[in-house]
């Protein structure tokens, strides 16, 4: 591997696209995918709030959202991008397709964690009469922090990989680079760096997931 | 003592169980006094659990009446509701305390939710902790704890916004016989002190036995029994309420015991009586004068002397021996003295 100055910037540059794209998704889709994945659990069968339209409704969306590949959906919405963002290129115009694809994803991650809270304390709250709001908050959402830490966690790891993808639409980031200069420009090298980075940073979001994970359980 | 504070009235649940539908409570009527600590035991499956829930509208019945302290709870919802359920602690099997709180945290919780003030709330802590017992675990998480102090915990908690009425799921039944005495003893002292009514269900009837001054028997949704403590276990109506107090008591009696007793009776061999007495008649000496009056041997084969409310009760099968003509006047003797005789002529072991 030649190590140049050159190569070192290129690297620099998709790592820092690579964070930025999956960091801004990852916080609207976990802003949108919680109170999506809060509804989805309370409006379920015997929850705290039934009600079936609602839920079915939901339900169905986060499938079509989740059902679609994530190439298909990056040019699929192309004129929503370019009515959110201003344009449907570069690293900004891949943050919306990022952020829609995680959405629903990272909404069934948090139903499951939520559904996981045991039905006993969510009845003990009621017995004390708090309101919904109160048992989203103070039991639901706090119940399973542990495992919401662990579904961010899994959310950004495939944020990072559908940011590989991003590259089609000129988004820039580590996979793009890998792509453009490790395989259609034959540079094996840049390609074993990218992927090493790309390594050490998804090892690093999953280590740093279990440990606050950890931190935070006290079952 | 004898005011009324939970009259449900022609209550009735029933669950849509895929083709079938699942009667759960069917015309309940009971009425429960201030002060008194209330058992509803049964089966499991009986309905106790959905019983129990109807009362602080966890489950809302289909039809019938459900009066709290004078309040038609069945009517409330919303804001009322959930303040009619501050007045009415209760506590489960499996304590259903927060993972994520401290002990602190998890009695200060109902405080929190009815919007009593921070240093009001650490006051109250402090006060309910000292009650069960538990000052030094504050800072414990509920991991970190056993069953028994879990379920303090739990009493805790329910007690926070010093509620009239405690509800007691099945409260003892994950705890082992010394940690249930001592919950047990908890709920008896909270219900003298702090003039508490305790209402709880429970499928042990060694429970109801040791703490409960009423009792009602559920089985298939229906109350078939219900009255003071010692009443069922003096006079139970119904066979289940026997079986119960069977198991209560110890009364059971050993299998060899029982093929002998079945051999005699076939045999014609002997006259065994089963005898029962209760109250003042355990106190007299029965057999002896029995022996004194009658020319007649009594072999004790069973005993059994139990105390419920301090009111000795119990059974004895005796067989007598000697002049036959003169058993019928013996029964007789021991009736007047008060006692319920069987006579166990060709009874099969598995009634006995």
């Amino acid at each position: 591997m030649v190590w140049n100055p050159q190569l070192f910037n290129l690297l620099l540059n998709g790592l820092w696209e690579t964070i930025y794209m999956v960091g801004v998704s990852l916080v609207i889709a976990a802003g949108f995918g919680l109170p999506i994945g809060v509804l989805l659990v309370i409006t379920g069968p015997e929850h705290i709030h039934p009600h079936r339209v609602l839920h079915t409704a939901l339900s169905t969306v986060v499938n079509i959202g989740r059902s679609l590949p994530f190439i298909i959906l990056l040019v699929a919405i192309v004129p929503f991008t370019r009515l959110v963002v201003g344009t449907s290129i570069g690293t900004t115009g891949a943050i919306v397709p990022l952020t829609v694809s995680a959405i629903p994803f990272f909404a069934r991650l948090v139903e499951t964690n939520l559904l996981e809270v045991d039905r006993g304390v969510i009845e003990a709250a009621q017995s004390i009469g708090a309101t919904t709001w109160q048992i989203i908050i103070k039991v639901l959402l706090l119940e399973a922090k542990s495992g919401l830490v662990l579904s961010i966690t899994n959310t950004a790891v495939s944020l990072i990989s559908y940011s590989a993808m991003a590259g089609a639409v000129g988004g820039g980031g580590l996979g793009d680079l890998a792509i453009r200069y490790g395989y259609q420009r034959f540079q094996p090298d840049v390609m074993l760096a990218t992927v090493i980075i790309l390594i050490i940073l998804v090892q690093g979001i999953q280590s740093l997931g279990d440990w606050i994970a950890r931190k935070i359980n006290h079952r | 003592m004898n005011e009324t504070i939970i009259q449900i009235k022609q209550v009735s649940k029933s669950y849509q169980n895929k083709n079938e539908t699942v009667v759960a409570l069917d015309n309940v009527d009971l009425e429960i006094k201030k002060g008194e600590i209330f058992g509803i035991i049964g089966l499991s499956g009986a309905g106790k659990s959905t019983l129990i829930r109807t009362i602080n509208q966890l489950e809302i019945p289909q039809s019938g009446s459900i009066r709290v302290d004078d309040i038609e709870i069945t009517t409330l919802a919303g804001k009322e509701l959930r303040t009619a359920r501050r007045k009415i602690g209760m506590i489960f099997q499996h304590f259903n305390l927060l993972s994520s709180r401290t002990v602190f945290g998890n009695i200060a919780f109902p405080l929190e939710v009815a919007g009593t003030p921070r240093s009001e709330i650490k006051q109250r802590v402090l006060e309910l902790a000292e009650i069960v017992g538990l000052t030094d675990k504050l800072q414990n998480y509920p991991a970190q704890l056993s069953g028994g102090q879990k379920q303090r915990v739990g009493i805790a908690r329910a007690l926070a916004n010093r509620p009239e009425i405690l509800l007691c799921d099945e409260a003892t039944s994950a705890l082992d016989p010394q940690t249930t005495r001592s919950i047990l003893k908890l709920l008896r002292d909270l219900n003298q002190s702090l003039g508490l009514t305790i209402v709880l269900i429970t499928h042990e009837i060694q429970v109801v036995k040791e703490i409960c001054d009423s009792v009602a028997i559920l089985e298939n949704g229906r109350i078939i029994e219900s009255g003071p403590l010692v009443q069922l276990f003096l006079d139970p109506q119904t066979e289940i309420a026997r079986k119960f107090i069977r198991t209560a008591t110890n009364d059971t009696i050993p299998e060899n015991l029982k093929a002998l007793i079945h051999t005699q009776t076939q045999s014609g061999n002997g006259n065994l009586l089963r005898i029962f007495f209760r109250g003042e008649t355990a106190k007299e000496p029965i057999i002896t004068s029995l022996i004194r009056r009658f020319d007649l041997s009594v072999n004790i084969l069973y005993a059994n002397l139990d105390f419920i409310h301090d009111t000795p009760f119990g059974s004895l099968i005796v067989d007598l021996n000697g002049d036959e003509a003169q058993v019928p006047a013996a029964i007789a003797f021991l009736r007047d003295q008060g006692c319920r005789i069987e006579v166990l002529n060709g009874v099969e072991p598995a009634t006995l």
